[in-house]
């Protein structure tokens, strides 16, 4: 990392849905920043509100509290229709499952151009096409391919498209929930590619969501860990793999399948229990333990914690 | 011996070449007709709808039939004709042709049905996404929905006309004034389960209008299903305007329709059957070429029975 300008900024995120008489918490007091450029993940397990913050992002999910900012600017409330059309453009999404993601009525000329339409962005109809068309052939994909429907391609395709759409719009910051996990594992890596390619040729930011660190430690600049809608641990990839600290990153980790069998074998998974935490008198909090490392952890926790990290 | 090397050339790879599709192109509308003309039973119908629908039309240009007037009705040998070649379907007990008062009921009935029901699903339709599709406004409409749709619907049709006197706009309005509702209601349930589906999320990331999300991205699933109602809707009204009219409520006398034609004619029944069951097979030829037609093609709207 060059340059550390800071793009996306969340403040004390919570997210709340309504649940019987009360509310489920799914996301609490979330904070970080995501600096122009890199690929940040967001990492957990099912059901930690990685998804939830994303769609945060990306304004479907309101807030109970906290604020996110893009560019400096608080996009979490109501905005008027110019700073709308600025954050949809300029924020987009990638989404989990290509095969509930995409309009089956519509063909894939219009499932692009959606946006171009909702903010018409385009001067007239040649334009309009030949952004389309742009679009289609950075993701690989063919000009004939736009009088089709979606069912008429494979899961890959399908994600391509999905991967069209977004960037035809030309976003800075790409929330990519997911992007390959109900892809054919043969075809995951050509999506990953692909990604790459368009973030190192457009300068695009990435949020990156997975539910395990395999994917993301090769193309992940820094890393989030959640676990049950709290996020316990930030650091670079680098650091979070040298120097894992809160127990879940651990077990996290050792989860990770190990390419050699006879090491895999001898692997000790690590199973995470929150209940090891005393947090009764003495609170936690999410504070910087090494140099843009932090940790959810009480005092105590905190001693422990610095002696075992490694420089 | 030559070796191995001069007899390989390399090729480049054209990455292009696998994300090519050798299906012949998808057309929705071309492989709907294409299933709908594998039924020759659907074909039968519809070529019998389209026939009475003619006749029925063009119905003032060979006679001038008028209820209110009976031309023959001194010339006592052209009573109770039973149906040959001079008068197809017989004359009844005032000399009239009963061809010339089929065919004007028949362009009652069927016109009436047309309009009510394109009011009925104009509105219903329109009303029903919006309800369906608005999450704040679903709690008011059911209770009104609940209101009027327990209330009886004969009981308030005859107390309307009563008010509104007899006449065809009046008959119109009745034939409307409810059932718009329970097509609304209809069509807010399957709204409500495609309004959430991921790709209507998608469409609200990239900020797309609540109308524009209505009309591209759940109407279109709705193909189907707004295909079925219209074929129960249609011959559904034929009859509720039928039985209204069998009543004797509804029409003015200067107006015919198949219904008041069979309510007239029910007398006959058993000395000259001819004038009840012809009515009645011309209605029923109508209501049933309709509905086949109409379920027909929901199936074949369906992308489901496409290839
Ligand atoms: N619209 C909603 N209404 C109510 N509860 C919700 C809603 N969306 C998510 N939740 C709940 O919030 C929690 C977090 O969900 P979320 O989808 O963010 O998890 P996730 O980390 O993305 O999991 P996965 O890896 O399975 O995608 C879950 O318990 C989920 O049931
Ligand atoms: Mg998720």
């Amino acid at each position: 990392m060059t340059s550390k300008e800071v793009l996306l900024s969340l403040k004390d995120v919570t997210i709340t849905f309504p649940k019987g008489k009360g509310v489920f918490t799914a996301v609490r007091e979330a904070s970080f920043d995501i600096y122009k450029g890199e690929t940040f993940a967001l990492v957990g397990e099912s059901g930690s509100g990685k998804t939830t913050i994303g769609r945060s992002i990306v304004r479907i999910n309101p807030l109970a509290k906290g604020s996110i900012e893009f560019e400096g600017k608080d996009i979490s409330g109501r905005l008027n229709s110019e700073d709308t059309k600025w954050v949809t453009k300029s924020i987009q999404m990638i989404f989990q499952d290509p095969a509930t993601s995409l309009n089956e009525r519509a063909t894939v000329d219009y499932i692009i151009s959606e946006g171009l339409y909702n903010f018409h962005l385009y001067k007239d109809e040649a334009d309009r096409k030949a952004k389309v068309l742009k679009s289609l052939t950075e993701v690989g994909l063919l000009d004939e391919h736009i009088t089709r429907y979606p069912h008429e391609f494979s899961g890959g395709q399908r994600q391509r498209i999905g991967i069209a759409r977004a960037m035809v719009l030309e976003p800075k910051l790409i929330v990519a929930d997911e992007p390959i996990s109900a892809l054919d594992v043969s075809i995951r890596a050509q999506v990953l590619n692909l990604m790459k390619t368009l973030q190192e040729d457009k300068g695009l930011t990435y949020l990156f969501i997975a539910h395990d660190l395999s994917v993301v430690r090769f193309i992940s600049d820094r890393i989030a860990v959640i676990h049950l809608g709290r996020i316990v641990e930030l650091a670079d990839t680098e650091e979070l793999f040298k120097n894992p600290l809160h127990p879940y990153t651990k077990s996290l980790l050792s989860a990770i399948p190990m390419p050699d069998p006879i090491m895999e074998s001898k692997k000790v998974p690590l199973f995470y229990d929150g209940s090891q935490h005393d947090y009764s008198t003495d609170l936690p909090s999410f504070v910087e333990i090494s140099k843009d490392h932090f940790v959810w952890a009480n005092t105590k926790e905190l001693e422990t914690y610095t002696k075992a990290l490694v420089v | 011996m030559s070796s191995a090397n001069e007899k390989f050339q390399f090729v480049k790879i054209d990455e292009f070449a696998s994300e090519h599709i050798s299906a012949p192109h998808y057309s929705y509308w071309k492989s709907v007709f294409k299933q709908f003309f594998k039924s020759k039973l659907a074909i039968a119908m519809l070529f019998m709808a389209v026939i009475i629908f003619a006749i029925a039309m063009i119905q003032p240009l060979f006679s001038n039939y008028n209820p209110l007037a009976s031309p023959d009705i001194s010339d006592f040998s052209i009573r109770f004709n039973r149906p040959n070649l001079t008068y197809w379907f017989g004359t009844d007990h005032w000399g009239n042709s009963l061809f010339d008062a089929v065919w004007s009921g028949a362009r009652t009935s069927i016109t009436i049905a047309l309009l009510a029901t394109s009011i009925n699903m104009t509105v219903g339709i329109t009303v029903g996404a919006i309800w369906g599709y608005n999450k704040k406004l679903d709690k008011y409409l059911l209770e009104i929905y609940n209101v009027i749709a327990n209330v009886p619907f004969l009981l308030v049709a005859l107390m309307l006309i009563y008010v509104l006197g007899p006449g065809f706009w009046q008959l119109i309005f009745v034939l409307c004034m409810t059932e718009w509702l329970s097509i609304a209601y209809f069509i807010r349930t399957q709204v409500m389960i495609i309004r959430d589906r991921e790709y209507n999320l998608v469409s609200r990331t990239l900020g797309t209008s609540s109308t524009r999300m209505i009309s591209r991205n759940i109407l279109p699933f709705l193909t189907s299903v707004i295909v079925t109602l219209l074929s129960r809707e249609i011959p559904s009204i034929i009859s509720t305007e039928a039985f209204l009219s069998f009543l004797g409520v509804g029409l003015p006398p200067s107006i015919t329709s198949l219904g008041k034609l069979i309510s007239i004619y029910i007398t006959y029944y058993g000395t000259y059957p001819y004038l009840f069951w012809i009515p009645v097979a011309v209605l029923a030829s109508v209501s049933v070429s309709f509905y086949i037609v109409g379920q027909t093609f929901a199936d074949a709207s369906d992308p489901k029975t496409h290839r």
